[in-house]
């Protein structure tokens, strides 16, 4: 099926700070696409481009198979799900008003059940000014949620919310994938790479890798650090199958060696590692 | 009926929910206007200089209680749009697909059902304060006001569109209310300004407001014969909700 984004060479410069540089970017139709990257990295740029929150200085985006225009804009964000990573709630107003104001028009029991999935449905009432972040975090999504939108942008969802809530939200957004919908969901949380079906890596307003979480573990390796009694030490690093570890492993002097560590890489430490050390898109 | 108008009606009813749910908002909002009449009051009639001057302050109580609307109303709305903008609501709003016409109309919209209950404390208050009979004047006294009440906040509106904090929303009070006091006719009579100030005069939408309701109330005259000057009135409201739709960016 046609690609829901279609992102070509994206930019965007706030004076003199280039917050996106030549970004592309497809989104298909049931997935799960994490946009990963420390603060400051563009995410937020460029989950506000493609929600046509702001548009960019140079590129081509294209959502649901059009071209972006003043004229289409009303239009294709309608298909949008944006969840901003500020509350962006009326907190005088109780989480009902705020998700079918927010909704534009949705019938009432789709608020309710939104509301009871979310398990929003004892608070309804209450005005968000009175309720804890985690719960303004679920109106947020909510409201987001509430026109059953085909594409869903997520800002950084997660942010500041427990871990339980965490696995809910996470839970919630494979529901909705399994249903169809498409997702780019913004975090600076790196363990949350886990569940997503694609990654977008971006630092410094680039893109740096787009992949599979499960290509990206086929670059584990296995980092092997030894300390001799002697008080010396060495490192060795083995690409993953590399029948050569145990070799070496063998091949060590059994009575000069005090202590071996392994470790294997994680998909969050070849994250660290992209983020860190990448120059140029290693794309799968 | 058609969804734009639809969500101009969604924008509105959630204005007037949030005002009803923000009682100290209310209340100031309301009761600031009468307690400035009757300052005003209590000026003129107990201060012995100014009622040597002899004014006919009940012919000016009205009049000035519109100001005072006025002033109160832009107040208010510049806040509104500048407020929702950081807030995140306003981004919100344009990523569900609300229009900017829908936004903007229907934020004067309820405000402007704020206004009403506004217009009728002050033009109830100061007929009251003030002993004034309004008799057939009632209607068009409080429709002048009122009229002036939404043009305000078309005007504060239009201002938060263009400005980005409250910073740059503040400068603009006594930019327009100083030179707005002074021109309106309320303070100096018109025709005793010179040539350029009047023509300043006539591009602040009070001055009509002012020459409607010091018509009926000071110089005895008609409704109908004020009635350029309502009409006037109308026209800035409209050209300023449409000014204020057009600045509010979709896309940053």
């Amino acid at each position: 099926m046609d690609a829901l984004v279609r992102a070509r060479g994206l930019g965007r410069a706030f004076g003199r700070v280039r917050a996106l540089q030549q970004v592309d970017l497809d989104l298909r139709p049931g997935e799960i696409v994490g946009l990963v990257g420390p603060s400051g990295a563009g995410k937020t740029t460029l989950v506000r481009t493609l929600a046509l929150l702001q548009h960019p200085d140079e590129g081509t985006l294209e959502l649901f198979g059009r071209a972006v225009r003043p004229a289409n804009l009303g239009e294709l964000r309608r298909r949008i799900g944006y969840m901003p990573q500020s509350y962006a709630l009326y907190e005088e107003l109780s989480a009902r008003t705020n998700v079918a104001f927010f909704g534009r028009g949705v019938s009432a029991q789709r608020v309710d059940r939104l509301l009871a999935f979310l398990g929003l449905s004892e608070r309804a009432d209450s005005a968000v000014a009175t309720m804890s972040g985690g719960m303004k975090q679920r109106v947020s999504l909510a409201c987001a949620l509430a026109a059953e939108p085909q594409l869903l942008l997520l800002d950084e969802p997660t942010a500041g919310i427990d871990p339980v809530l965490r696995g809910r939200f996470w839970h919630e957004f494979r529901r909705l994938r399994d249903d169809g919908a498409s997702l780019l969901v913004s975090t600076h949380q790196i363990d949350e790479a886990v569940h997503c079906d694609r990654l977008l890596i971006v630092r410094a307003g680039r893109r740096i890798a787009d992949l599979t979480p499960e290509a990206l573990l086929r670059r584990a390796g296995t980092t092997v650090h030894v300390e001799y009694a002697d008080g010396t030490s060495e490192q060795r690093r083995f690409e993953a199958d590399d029948a050569g570890l145990l070799d070496w492993l063998r091949g060590l002097d059994r009575d000069r060696v005090r202590r071996i560590d392994v470790r294997n890489d994680t998909l969050e430490s070849l994250i660290v590692d992209l983020m860190t050390t990448a120059a140029e898109a290693p794309d799968a | 009926m058609p969804e734009g108008l639809r969500d101009m009606l969604r924008v509105a009813r959630r204005v007037v929910r949030q005002t009803l749910r923000d009682p100290r908002f209310l209340v100031l909002s309301l009761v600031v206007p009468v307690l400035l009449v009757l300052l005003l009051k209590g000026i003129f009639e107990g201060v012995p200089a100014f009622r040597a001057l002899r004014v006919p302050i009940d012919d000016y109580a009205l009049p000035a209680g519109g100001f005072m609307v006025f002033f109160l109303a832009y107040i208010l709305s510049t806040l509104v749009l500048v407020r929702e903008r950081r807030d995140g609501t306003l981004g919100r709003m344009l990523a569900v697909g609300y229009s900017r016409g829908a936004i903007t109309v229907g934020f004067v919209l309820g405000y402007g059902a704020l206004a009403l209950v506004q217009t009728a404390l002050v033009v109830g208050a100061t007929s009251w304060l003030f002993g004034i009979d309004l008799g057939p004047r009632l209607l068009p006294v409080s429709l002048t006001t009122f009229a002036l009440s939404m043009v305000s906040i078309a005007m504060g509106v239009f201002v938060s569109a263009a400005a980005r904090t409250e910073g740059q929303v503040f400068p603009t009070v006594p930019l327009l209310i100083v030179p707005t006091l002074l021109l309106c006719g309320l303070v100096l009579p018109l025709d005793q300004l010179p040539a350029y100030l009047r023509v300043i005069a006539h591009l602040l939408p009070p001055t009509y407001a002012e020459n409607v309701l010091l018509g009926l109330m000071h110089r005895g005259h008609a409704f109908a014969d004020e009635l350029p000057s309502f009409l006037a009135l109308l026209g800035f409201g409209v050209a300023l909700v449409a000014a204020a739709s057009v600045s509010v960016r979709t896309r940053e």
